[in-house]
């Protein structure tokens, strides 16, 4: 009785265990991010990086996701803190198009990340072409919107 | 079982109450106190919030007796109520159609809704004889059926007066009709007495009176006491050569009747009729408030209705202001919510002896 | 005797059967086309699915419909708000949403299961009014709690007082993730392939559970708990377990709905799902005291199929939106209606036959 009582607990704890380590798990692999990429010029510690190309085409796992003229921003959201990407860059209009492999750790605590891409193309450090996005809350985002709290409200309206 | 009924003296009566008051009842009057008390502290006008109560007790208390006679023959709590609140939607809405305007068009309403709430209820109480041992539940689905059949109806109805359909289609009634004209305060403003800011619906209440001693008085007839006699022993009621169905009919009918008079009453102070999924709302709270005064599943007297009412009302009237006075923060509903359906979750889990 | 059978046989079938004509005078004068009707079919297939196998638990354990699966819903949602916040996306979102949301539910089940067994007899009832009564406590924790003690960080979220959650929560970033996981489309209809692998597992746990010990206890407690407790099951103890699976899997239920939906109805989804959930089952030939895996797919076909056409048929007949949808909550509220006056009519006919019986054996006793 006793044993069987013990190999009961035994199973419990490690079933918590793994649910604990599935969610663990869960939070690093599914943590989303969306990234912005701009094409425009930056300055950075009294430098200037104007070297901005005329077009750039963001391709993730084989699908674009952003044609950016100069000047242009594009985003994707994506999950995971390894962030791969294809950049396929044009200098000049109907010039040679080169391709640039970029691989980069997103860092977790951000939710919406810049990415300058003239300025990575041009090989500056991390904190130059990382920034974060931090969203400007719209107008109707602000205005308090009224709760409405019915205990009988899903009694006559059963929704989709 | 008769003289027993009647040799139950005021004293065993108060001992009674005393003993049945439990512990969630004390909290909730020692919460109403306490609201009472802090009231004029967080700038709360006393005697306005008394009024408040007084009035909103004057529109519900009907709502609230029309639970004691199912309870005493025991079919339980009757969740069932919008069954007689829309019978008496019925009669109100034909009342002004048929161009009864003022305190009549209220006498004419009752009278025109009786006859639906004794086909309802005859209807009702004939199926509930049907599925003893289940009647809350399936009072419960009648209710709802019958309301989501009336809300239909409500559009479909040929009704014409332009004070009640939709101004735009020329037909289907409206959600709600103003009173204006009609018995808006019709047993309110009867003897009403203004004091400052006190003011009391003597006439609603006297009405309230009335029905209540009526209900009083019969529960000590030959039928009323054979209907407490089936109440707490079915058994023992059959073999004393009592008509178990009829009794139990006879009380799924009167308490239609009384839902019907009691949501009249209600729109009198109210000042709108209320339609379509507006009877809903209207079972849970009359439930609660019975519970809350001290009734159980299968007890209930005139007392209970008059204490559960106060309470219930008292705290619905009261916590909103003198939170929003006191934090800012309006908890009212959540706090109505959790304290009637914990009520009724109370009453539902104690053991009662009898029937359910 | 066989005259009897089939009288049987149609007042188990007569609630399909009525379905299943409302659906065919329906549906042509809705004039929708069988393709749409099959996508949305199988779409709602795959979203209700699960929740409604979660009522077959306490079926089984003879606690009647349990209305209270709204409890899992809120776990649920609570398990999907946070996880929501925290910017966790896609699939891993809603396998942490379900982690999050098992030990609440687990917890109200506990709760839900305690209170039952202080009250049997009326299972449903109370488990009804436990419904609301969790409603209040879920609203004060995401109306008061969410903010100041729980955090929120996301203005898309929190409202702009500080406190509280939004009437609705997008979950665009797991919209219908799980049903496009496995891409399948067969005659231009789509099909959840993911999902329904999920629902499948959860019918073969189902029938899998019916043959264990514990299954088995569960059926003895549902058929006589006088003859249960003899034969030394704990009563008490399979009950509860009963009513805290049941609630687990609402809760997992509710998070692949809501994948499905898109967004979250802060304060009413739930409610409404525990409604037509146990509309669908019983439109499905269950019973109050009886219900099958069977019946659940055949209620999502009847009762979805009623629920698209219904308003549709309503607006072309009397020209009035609202007709068609009071119609079908109308049909939905009847059908459960029907379902328990049937269901307490034969309880009473069984007691009185067996009382019946009992009174003829005395008697023959007293003879003999």
């Amino acid at each position: 009785m006793a044993d069987s009582k013990k190999r009961i607990w035994i199973f419990r704890i490690v079933a918590i265990v793994v649910l604990v380590l599935i969610a663990v798990a869960m939070f690093i692999i599914g943590r989303g991010h969306t990234v912005y990429f701009d094409n425009k010029s930056l300055e950075y510690g009294g430098q200037t990086v104007d070297n901005v190309p005329y077009k750039i085409d963001v391709v993730i796992n084989g699908e674009k996701v952003a044609s950016l003229k100069a000047g242009e921003r594009g985003m994707v959201d994506t999950m995971g803190q390894s962030f791969n990407m294809q950049l396929l860059v044009t200098n000049e209009k109907d010039g040679k198009t080169s391709k640039v492999q970029v691989g980069l750790p997103l860092p977790y605590s951000m939710d919406g990340i810049i990415l300058n891409l003239p300025a990575m193309l041009a090989g500056l450090p991390q904190d130059a072409y990382l920034t974060e996005f931090i969203p400007t809350p719209s107008a109707a985002e602000l205005e308090d919107e009224e709760v409405v709290t019915d205990e009988t409200e899903g009694l006559m309206d059963f929704g989709e | 079982m008769s003289e027993q009924t009647a040799t139950i003296t005021f004293k065993d009566r108060v001992k009674d109450i005393a003993q049945d008051f439990g512990l969630p009842r004390l909290i909730i009057t020692g919460f109403l106190v306490l609201l009472l008390v802090v009231s004029p502290f967080v700038g709360a006008d006393l005697p306005t919030q008394i009024s408040n109560i007084i009035n909103r007790f004057s529109w519900n208390g009907i709502l609230v007796l029309a639970m004691v006679p199912m309870v005493h023959s025991g079919c339980g709590l009757n969740f069932g109520l919008p069954l007689g609140i829309i019978s008496g939607l019925l009669g109100a809405t034909l009342s002004i159609e048929l161009g009864f305007t003022g305190t009549m068009s209220f006498f004419m309403a009752a009278l025109l809704a009786t006859p639906f709430a004794l086909v309802f209820g005859s209807v009702y109480g004939w199926l509930l004889n049907k599925i003893k041992g289940g009647e809350m539940m399936i009072a419960t689905y009648v209710g709802f059926s019958s309301v989501s059949l009336m809300c239909m109806m409500w559009l479909l109805l040929p009704y014409h007066s332009p004070n009640m359909v939709w101004g735009m289609a020329g037909k289907g009634l409206r959600t709600t009709i103003s009173l204006e004209g009609y018995y808006t305060q019709a047993l309110a403003k009867i003897l009403q007495i203004n004091i400052g800011n006190l003011s009391i619906p003597t006439g609603a209440l006297l009405f309230f009176a009335l029905l209540a001693f009526l209900m009083w008085a019969f529960l000590h007839t030959k039928t009323g006491t054979a209907m407490t006699a089936v109440g707490s022993n079915p058994e023992f009621a059959r073999s004393a050569g009592i008509n178990v169905n009829k009794i139990r009919l006879i009380s799924v009918v009167m308490s239609t009747w009384l839902a019907a008079i009691g949501i009249l009453v209600y729109e009198q102070g109210f000042g709108f009729i209320q339609l379509y999924m507006a009877p809903f709302y209207m079972a849970l709270p009359a439930v609660s408030a019975i519970l809350i005064g001290g009734a159980s599943v299968n007890k209930a007297s005139i007392m209970n209705v008059i204490i559960g009412t106060i309470l219930f009302q008292g705290i619905v009237t009261m916590t909103p202001t003198v939170m929003n006075n006191m934090i800012h923060l309006d908890m009212s509903e959540v706090i109505r919510i959790i304290v009637s359906n914990g009520m009724i979750l109370y009453a539902l889990t104690r053991k009662t002896e009898g029937t359910k | 005797m066989s005259n009897k059978n089939i009288g049987d046989y149609l007042r188990r079938f007569s609630v399909p059967l009525m379905f299943v004509i409302i659906c065919a005078v329906c549906a042509p004068i809705s004039g929708l086309s069988p393709s749409y009707l099959a996508n949305e079919i199988v779409t709602r297939m795959g979203r209700n699915a699960f929740l409604i196998l979660s009522l077959l638990i306490p079926i089984m354990a003879g606690m009647g419909l349990n209305f209270s699966m709204t409890l899992g819903a809120m776990a649920g949602e609570i398990g999907l708000i946070l996880v929501c916040d925290w910017q966790i996306v896609g699939i891993p979102g809603m396998v942490l949403a379900m982690i999050i949301s098992v030990p609440i539910s687990a917890l109200l089940g506990l709760f839900c299961g305690k209170v039952l067994n202080m009250a049997k007899g009326r299972e449903m009832i109370t488990s009804y009014i436990i419904s609301f009564f969790i409603n209040g406590i879920y609203q004060l924790v995401v109306l008061y709690l969410m903010g100041p003690v729980i955090p929120i960080k996301h203005s898309t979220i929190k409202l702009p007082r500080g406190y509280g959650v939004r009437n609705t929560v997008s979950l665009l970033s797991m919209r219908q993730k799980l049903d496009n996981l496995i891409p399948c489309s067969i005659a231009g209809v789509k099909i959840p392939v993911a999902t329904f692998i999920i629902v499948f597992l959860l019918c073969l746990v189902i029938i899998w559970f019916r043959k264990t010990k514990l299954g088995q206890d569960m059926r003895a407690v549902g058929q006589d708990i006088g003859v249960a407790r003899d034969a030394g099951i704990d009563v008490e103890r399979t009950r509860i377990i009963s009513m805290v699976l049941s609630t687990v899997f609402a809760g997992i239920g509710m998070i692949i709905y809501l994948q499905n939906m898109g967004n979250i109805a802060t304060y009413s989804s739930h409610s409404q799902i525990g409604m037509f959930c146990i509309a669908a089952l019983l439109v499905g030939g269950a019973s109050v005291d009886k219900a099958s895996i069977g019946n659940v797919f055949l209620g999502i076909v009847l009762f979805h199929t009623m629920f698209i056409v219904a308003p549709k048929a309503g607006t072309v007949i009397t020209g009035d939106s609202m007709i068609g949808e009071y119609f079908r909550v109308f049909v939905s509220y009847a059908v459960i209606t029907v379902a328990l006056i049937m269901y307490e009519t034969n309880k009473r006919k069984n007691k009185s036959r067996a009382s019946e019986q009992l009174a003829l054996e005395q008697e023959e006793e007293v003879n003999g």
